[in-house]
């Protein structure tokens, strides 16, 4: 007697698909010529809360399936992304992705070429610590209320809470024509909680996130009352703070806006597809831009962090990928067509929300690496300027001009911190402020976070506490 | 292209709401979403990239004793997949929790007429046809200057269509269509680098201007070369449609959703009928606007679009709602519930939201200031306090205005301030009005903005 009838089916219906993918991309390079071909399918299934204040707005719960197709034909890019993984419409499909890449083509000036990847097969599965899939929905639904009364019930100046969940499970599948076969489980764990306080006409707003691949495990960590208050916390001590000053100033950033500082004003520049745009790194590889005590990474393989895979959506295994070496740039981040362009090696950056978009180079983990610095050091020499600690927003532009903007700083004033001040932003040039960073402290945290470039990816990103001798304050006062 | 029917969308709406009574909803809602949409891109300098994207799926709500559960797939030929799909929603309301302030789901009500949103000319565009637009652009930017490079850009057409039913009889169709070409450029001359400039068209129906944007996005990058640094200091600010929706997405709009007013979040709580900005400033909520980008003949609740006076003269009119927020103070919803498609809930959003425009041309408004700023684009008005709507942002690209003259690029000035506060300091209106985003609008003059140089 069989006992285990349902695994054999799971088996059963995964080769039906590799079958069905395999002839997809027989039928591309076959039929219509395609010089690679890839597609990626995916059976995903999410979870996802809204709360405000103690109301459950919706519970919801969704079946996201889809295929999407890339071809390089007469070495045009040609996609098509389809809602079904049945064969007739993938037969179609292939032939819209094909006649796209050819249409394409017609005033293509240089064909694009792709670096050579190691051919992979593997079968990557996840080992949740707690299966998000396997918690009834009302537990989640009761964490959220919880977490929501603790921020509501915190202080009576707290006028609104707005709690998200989010909870991905599922499998995605990737085949290209060099014989890569990849099935890989994914997990991601996501939460958002935003607190608004009111007091005499004065607006607060502070904003927590959570996110994790390894499980749901994640909020026996970042459980309700350490996440609630620090969120709550935040919105209600902002009440008394004032506005800033705006000019230049010497600032201590916290780990937290260090991150951002990393991904945004540095991180995007380095995406090899924005560096060939004309971003200012472009032409700076194995140049100094920083100064000595700079030192960036990017890297997918962190165990459990929210930015962290085994293989990318090209099928390229994710590496630690170093980019700034002692202020020198060592490296960019990649896809097979920027690598065969930089003639660097893969770091498998290329990444897709979902089979709606195509892969695109994105970062994953980004950070600085802790130095030696304490923080009473970082702040005790500094007459006056702003400890920014944790920020609401960030942009970047080619350019390098930066944008953070922050929803907690305090002044320094005679080497200590002081009082709170609220909707601060800092700004300023990449390379000019790279150069300013002349203390690196100790400590070190990475923060999870959504980054947006047409798509949205998961990612996270840290670093230690730094000074920066001086930088562009935004402030009214 | 190849959409589903009208009747089989209806159809599947239909037969989604009848399931999940009969499986013991006490009121249903069903939602099917399609989406095509057809792109040619542009990537550094050459066309190289062409996709069909092809989006569908049902989304169902499902309220059991004043709990509302949702839920959404887009198996869509499939029996079984549909009923799992309408049987989630229903396991979802019954672990959800009852909300005293359901009032149930909308009925029935007749719709106004929209107009220009939907175009067979747009629908028979293939990726050849897009090429040819995207080629037009590339051409005319690449002859007009050799120190601009275009980026990133390109030539996209979209049909989509919506069918809603919902226990309470309302049962709708729509349709529509979009078209749009794009253009972003740097500008590039010995060591300096401008910031990203841009330009585009968006139409519902087919009238585009390839040439133009390719023209536009050349000038932009090219006069944003030579960028200096600029005084600190509180200044006149013109800002254009683009830098004007930035900023006011993130703050005004969110303080005229009746949601944010209820839960405490806007700064417009109790000050209907109150004077919140400038006598010059009449901005209407125009979910009917002719061609505009959010015109549907229903919201994501089958309620009809309407136009809602926002700000008259200056004094604040009314907030807009949604069925839910408006039921909560026994209203009528004012038509403006949004959905992401098949894959979210409706939430409270504007349409298209129209600043009336004033009879100067902008050359005529430049000309007039003895000192200022043209600000094109924002970076970071995203992290603006949505509550209390201050601001801290930098903008790139912006130009100087020097005795009714634009006289240099700026480099990296930051713009802090409040904007319910620049609202009753908007003192300028020009009469060139675009659409942007949700926003209809011309460029604005705000007085006294403070201006951090360095």
């Amino acid at each position: 007697m069989n006992r285990f009838p349902f695994k054999n089916l799971q088996v059963r219906r995964g080769e039906i698909l590799k079958d069905l993918l395999g002839k997809t991309i027989d039928v591309a390079v076959q039929r219509f010529g395609a010089e690679y071909a890839e597609v990626r399918a995916q059976k995903l299934f999410k979870t996802m809360l809204t709360l405000k204040e103690e109301r459950v707005e919706a519970a919801k719960q969704g079946i996201e399936n889809g295929a999407a197709l890339r071809m390089l034909v007469n070495g045009a890019w040609g996609f098509a992304s389809v809602g079904t993984l049945n064969a007739e419409t993938l037969k179609n499909a292939v032939s819209d992705a094909c006649k796209m890449a050819k249409a394409a083509s017609l005033r293509l000036k240089k064909p694009i070429k792709l670096v050579e990847a190691k051919a992979v097969e593997d079968k990557v599965s996840m080992t949740p610590r707690k299966d998000p899939s396997k918690i009834p929905i009302e537990d989640k639904i009761n964490t959220a209320l919880t977490t929501s009364n603790i921020i509501l019930g915190y202080d009576r100046r707290i006028k609104s809470c707005t709690l998200d969940y989010l909870d991905l499970t599922g499998t995605t599948y990737f085949m290209n024509n060099d014989g890569t076969y990849i099935e890989q489980g994914k997990l991601y764990i996501w939460s958002r909680l935003l607190a608004t306080a009111v007091e005499a006409g004065v607006f607060t707003f502070s904003r927590e996130e959570i996110g994790s691949t390894a499980g749901y495990k994640v909020f026996d960590i970042e459980t309700p009352e350490i996440v609630g208050e620090r969120v709550a916390k935040r919105s209600v001590e902002q009440l008394k703070a004032k506005s800033p000053k705006g000019g230049t100033f010497p600032a201590v950033l916290g780990s937290n806006v260090v991150g951002v500082f990393v991904h945004e004003a540095f991180g995007h520049l380095a995406e090899a597809d924005l560096t060939l745009s004309g971003s200012v790194l472009l032409g700076k590889l194995g140049k100094k831009i920083a100064s000595d005590v700079v030192t960036f990474y990017d890297d997918g393989s962190i165990e459990g962090a929210f930015g962290s895979f085994k293989y990318d959506d090209e099928g390229v295994p994710a590496e630690k990928t170093l980019l700034v070496k002692n202020g020198v740039v060592v490296g960019l981040m990649h896809n097979r067509e920027t690598a065969q362009k930089f003639n660097a090696k893969l770091t498998g950056n290329a990444r897709a929300e979902d089979f709606r978009f195509e892969p695109i180079i994105r970062m994953r983990n980004t950070f600085m690496e802790p130095k030696d610095h304490s923080f009473e050091e970082l702040v005790e020499d500094i007459k006056f300027g702003y400890y920014f600690k944790s920020f609401r927003g960030g942009q970047a532009n080619l350019d390098g001009t930066f944008q953070v903007g922050i929803q907690e700083a305090y002044e320094i004033v005679n080497g200590e911190v002081g009082a709170p001040v609220r909707n601060a932003s800092i700004s300023g040039n990449t390379l000019e402020t790279l150069l300013k960073v002349d203390a690196v402290g100790r400590d070190f945290e990475l923060w999870p976070g959504r980054c947006g470039k047409g798509q949205t990816a998961f990612v996270c990103d840290g670093g230690p506490h730094i000074r920066v001798k001086e930088v562009l304050v935004g402030g009214s006062a | 292209m190849v959409a589903l029917k009208q009747q089989e969308m209806l159809r599947l709406t239909e037969k989604a709401v009848n399931l999940a009574q009969k499986r013991g909803a006490d009121e249903a809602e069903a939602y099917v979403y399609h989406g095509l949409t057809t792109s040619v891109n542009i990537e550094r300098g050459q066309i190289a990239r062409s996709s069909r994207i092809i989006d569908r799926g049902l989304g169902i709500r499902a309220i059991v004793n004043k709990a509302i559960g949702f839920s959404y797939t887009n198996i869509l030929e499939n029996e079984a997949a549909i009923e799992e799909t309408v049987l989630k929603a229903l396991n979802s309301a019954k672990a959800s929790k009852p909300d005293k302030d359901w009032h149930g789901l909308p009925t029935k009500k007749t719709f106004s007429p929209v107009e220009g949103t939907y175009d067979d000319n747009i629908v028979e565009l293939n990726s050849e046809d897009l090429v040819k637009i995207a080629a037009v652009m590339l051409d005319t930017a690449e002859k007009a200057d050799t120190r601009v490079f275009p980026i990133e850009g390109g030539a996209g057409a979209s049909y989509l269509c919506k069918a809603i039913a919902n226990s309470n009889g309302v049962e709708d169709f729509d349709h529509g269509t979009i078209v749009e070409c794009s253009l972003a450029t740097i500008a590039k001359e010995e060591n300096e680098v401008t910031p990203v400039c841009f330009e585009f068209n968006i139409e519902r129906k087919y009238d585009m201007n390839p040439e133009w944007v390719g023209k536009e996005a050349v000038r932009l990058a090219v006069s944003a070369l030579k960028a200096k640094r600029t005084e600190t200091k509180n200044t006149n600010v013109v800002f254009t449609q683009f830098a004007l929706q930035q900023l006011l997405h993130f703050t005004l709009i969110n303080a005229v959703k009746a949601d944010y007013v209820q839960r405490n979040q806007s700064a417009f709580k109790g000050k209907i009928g109150k004077k919140v900005a400038s006598e010059i400033v009449t901005i209407y909520d125009d979910g009917l606007f002719d061609g505009g980008i959010r015109t549907w003949k229903f919201d994501g609740e089958g309620i009809p679009q309407q136009k809602t006076p926002i700000i008259e003269k200056g004094v604040l009119r009314n907030y807009i709602y949604d069925n839910y927020a408006a039921k909560k103070e026994r209203k009528e919803s004012t038509g403006n519930a949004s959905r992401a498609g098949y894959l979210s809930t409706p939430n409270v959003e504007a349409t298209n939201f129209r600043i009336m425009p004033g009879n100067k041309s902008p050359e005529e408004l430049i000309s007039e200031l003895k000192e200022g700023l043209l600000v094109y684009f924002l970076q970071g008005a995203h992290s603006s306090n949505p509550a209390s709507g201050e601001f801290s942002v930098v903008a790139t690209p912006a130009w100087k205005i020097e005795n009714g003259e634009i006289t240099y690029a700026t480099k990296g000035a930051m713009l802090t301030g409040n904007i319910f506060q620049a609202l009753t300091n908007v003192s300028e209106l020009a009469s060139n009005e675009r659409k942007v985003g949700e926003l209809v609008a011309p460029w604005v003059l705000v007085k006294n903005v403070k201006v951090i140089g360095k």
